[in-house]
């Protein structure tokens, strides 16, 4: 009798010392659903199709990570801002968001290998006629708050000594195209990719895609928990399969309506 | 929680931090003012027999105070902005808050203004003073004194309020956060410290206040 509770109390200690090492990998398969955020007014990353659902590039890679889980996905709608606070907070499990690999943020959240790599562009009306970069010194520039390429569009101004009065930040990717499109600004800086989006729509039909901030690009990675390394582990073998097995250019073909270019391959293989 | 608290970050960037809390004191100032007068202007007019200035007080002060702050704000930017009136972030959060501000002030005043008896305005009258005079020396100091707190309230929640500016890309505390933290992803530490500075704020403004009533009512309050 006694040999038997000795066995069972043995048998507890072990089930909950196991359980206390269970990391975010284990609780994802053990909960059955993937909490997964992703940025839906970015697309063709993130978006919401006509039927309102969530959709994109992202939303792809989100799906494809729940399949090889074998687990549920749940989408969360995120903004820029909300990608870390998500994280910390537990709401989502990972962000697959387009998150710009800085070492800075790299203290504090973890990235795993690049996923995809973006071109940072000047949209604006076709009349402001801009060449270079540098022609956007006298004229209102605006982008999305708490972005990459607001960082680096302000660090170029400040290096030319353009001062920041020019400057209008959005409080998201909409509302930059929405004052772009409405004239308070007269360019704003935005990705290549959604860039290429709207200019399809009927709304920006004045409007071209100008010059690419220079000597950049933007490098961007799947965001978990920093201390989370067997979670981060699984995620980079999940984006190097993405790659090998076809998935990555099956997602860019269906939201770009061409092949992933070869240098775009060569270079996430190259963990660039 | 598993979370190591990361400081010095944000201490490199106090002075924008600072700045930023600079701007929404700013705006806050600026914004009670401007609201104290057009309240005090809509209050007589609700209490006015014409019909068309007691019309548009009282549509002014249902908007004002039955529609959020963030929609108003968005309406100022936005909004106009599909008129091509373009206003900056800042004079679309000042006259948002304005609006605002003088809504909700106007009913406060009114309810000042009843509660002083009609027969004192008679009182001045036969002791020969002009209403202008009546106002300025009888009505207007009993009745500031009697809603100095609600004011002080108003005044409270609109720097409070402030903080939806970074709906329009405005750099004042929150905006600042906001973006500082993007740099660095150290969200709860910039947030606590905007926090910390939003309550220091409004407590240095409660601090004042109570100052300048003790000057100004002597005690009587």
């Amino acid at each position: 009798m006694i040999r038997k509770l000795a066995t069972l109390v043995f048998a507890c200690a072990a089930l909950t010392s196991v359980n206390a090492t269970a990391d975010q990998l284990d609780t994802v398969i053990q909960r059955g659903t993937l909490n997964c955020g992703v940025v839906l007014d970015f697309p063709p990353m993130g978006y919401f199709d006509e039927n309102n659902e969530p959709a994109g590039f992202d939303v792809d890679y989100c799906n494809d990570l729940g399949e090889v889980l074998g687990v549920d996905v749940n989408i969360l709608n995120l903004t820029w801002g909300d990608r870390i606070p998500s994280l910390i907070s537990g709401k989502t499990d990972v962000v697959i968001g387009s998150t710009s690999d800085t070492l800075e943020r790299a203290k504090t959240v973890g990235f795993t290998y690049p996923y995809f790599v973006f071109k940072f562009q000047v949209i604006a009306h076709e009349d402001k006629s801009i060449k270079s970069f540098a022609d956007l010194e006298n004229l209102k520039v605006g982008a999305a708050l708490g972005t990459t390429y607001e960082t680096e569009y302000l660090a170029y101004a400040d290096k030319q000594g353009w001062g920041r009065d020019n400057y209008t930040s959005f409080k998201s990717e909409n509302d930059a195209f929405l004052g772009l499109y409405q004239g308070k600004v007269d360019a704003i800086i935005s990705t290549n990719t959604n860039i290429a989006t709207k200019l399809r729509s009927k709304e920006f039909a004045d409007f071209v895609a100008g010059p690419y901030v220079p000597n950049y690009d933007d490098v961007v990675g799947i965001i978990a928990k920093r201390d989370e390394v067997a979670w981060i582990n699984y995620l980079n073998l999940f984006l190097v399969r993405q790659i090998r097995d076809g998935n990555m250019n099956k997602a860019y073909n269906k939201h770009f309506g061409v092949d992933a270019p070869a240098e775009l391959i060569q270079s996430l293989r190259d963990n660039k | 929680m598993d979370y190591e608290f990361h400081w010095n970050i944000v201490f490199q960037n106090m002075p924008e931090l600072l700045n930023g809390a600079f701007v929404t004191l700013h705006v806050s100032v600026l914004a009670m003012l401007l609201g104290v007068v057009i309240a005090i202007l809509l209050a007589i007019a609700k209490m006015n027999n014409t019909k068309f200035f007691c019309h548009v007080a009282t549509v002014w002060v249902e908007i004002a105070r039955n529609t959020p702050a963030l929609f108003q704000i968005y309406m100022a930017y936005f909004g106009l902005g599909a008129f091509g009136i373009h206003l900056s972030p800042y004079v679309a959060v000042l006259s948002a808050l304005v609006f605002i501000n003088a809504g909700y002030l106007t009913e406060t005043f009114r309810g000042g203004f009843q509660s002083i008896p009609t027969t004192q305005y008679s009182a001045s009258k036969s002791l020969g003073m002009t209403s202008f005079q009546a106002y300025r020396y009888i009505i207007l100091p009993q009745m500031l004194r009697r809603i100095y707190h609600p004011m002080t309230n108003q005044f409270v929640w609109s720097i409070l309020m402030s903080s939806l500016g970074i709906l329009v890309g405005m750099s004042e505390l929150s905006g600042t956060t906001q973006r500082l933290q993007s740099l660095s992803f150290r969200t709860l530490e910039f947030f606590i410290v905007a926090a910390v500075m939003y309550f220091v704020i409004t407590k240095l403004v409660l601090f004042s206040s109570s100052l300048l009533a003790r000057r100004l009512f002597k005690g009587e309050i």
